[in-house]
């Protein structure tokens, strides 16, 4: 067989989908999602906590505060993670010590 | 009835992604970053601040491109497209920035590999030693072999000649088999 063909066929059969269980590192996800959020915001708010929550997604115990809150909209579609201990451990260290209910970035850590 | 984003199709959650959902871009992330990150890690390996970047650009791109993403392919192959071609467009850069030498004589082929590559524990060896051959010639073989590219395609897109090309891979294959036999000895040396 030649150089030519082998290599095409160890390319091949090297090749492997990954499993159900690959995952990306959580501190990688994190950081992809702050900045995924800030380019969201950068053309518009976000959808506000309030519609967030009634489109079904539970929110952390800081973003449900704000959402009983009687605040206006505006406030309600603020990026309240920008300010959290959970975002700023979880896009710094490896296995991030924080175990919030409904908080991405400990979800990013399973 | 309300569905949290876990439990949405590929479909539903591109659509709440739209919405700037913080939630589903999460669930996003979390249901395409695995899939994405596998493939940069086989593309760029060993390579990690590489993968952290392009990771990175992927999805933002992604996001940039989603109104206009229609669902005639899976979501993951859209996103293993956009990865794809960052990763191409590093190749180029990267062999455009090297000088292939012409007139090198062809290395000698050696002994043929004589892998089997019916076991998972060889194809892991494929990816180990692949990881340890040099950046250049590494990127040649993962363009020529593992993306398809033809040596004359990656000729035109560096601006070098095919012969140039067809020269650097048949030393990037002998490299390859040399760092194959010497870890196999090494393994070999752990197994007595």
């Amino acid at each position: 067989m030649s150089d030519e063909l082998y290599f095409e066929r160890l390319a091949r059969e090297s090749e492997q989908e990954p499993g159900p269980d690959a995952g990306a590192p959580a501190r990688l996800l994190s950081q992809t999602y702050s900045a995924l959020i800030k380019a969201q915001q950068a053309s518009g708010p976000l959808l506000d906590v309030t519609a967030t929550k009634a489109a079904g997604s539970p929110l952390c115990v800081f973003e449900e505060l704000v959402q009983i809150t009687p605040a206006g909209q505006q406030v309600k579609q603020m990026f309240y993670c920008s300010v959290c201990h959970a975002r700023i451990l979880a896009e710094n260290v490896d296995k991030a010590p924080i175990w919030w209910p409904h908080c991405p970035y400990s979800a990013f850590q399973k | 009835m309300v569905q949290e984003a876990q439990q949405l199709s590929d479909s539903e959650l591109v659509a709440a992604v739209l919405r700037k959902d913080r939630k589903a871009t999460a669930e996003f992330l979390s249901r395409f970053g695995g899939a994405v990150h596998a493939y940069l890690v086989h593309r760029l390996m060993p390579r990690q601040d590489l993968v952290e970047d392009l990771f990175q650009q992927v999805f933002l791109e992604a996001w940039q491109g989603l109104e206009s993403f229609r669902g005639r392919s899976a979501v993951k192959t859209w996103l293993l497209g956009i990865a794809r071609h960052k990763v191409q467009d590093h190749y180029r850069r990267r062999l455009r920035e090297v000088q292939f030498d012409e007139d090198a004589p062809d290395p000698a082929d050696g002994e043929d590999l004589m892998l089997s590559l019916e076991q998972d524990e060889t194809a892991r060896g494929v990816w180990q030693v692949l990881a340890s051959v040099d950046e250049a010639p590494r990127t040649l073989l993962l363009w020529r072999y593992w993306e398809g590219w033809s040596a004359e395609s990656m000729a035109s897109e560096t601006g070098k000649s095919v012969k140039a090309v067809e020269r650097a891979l048949a030393r990037a294959r002998t490299q390859f088999k040399q760092r194959w036999y010497i870890n196999e000895q090494r393994l070999g040396g752990y197994r007595q």
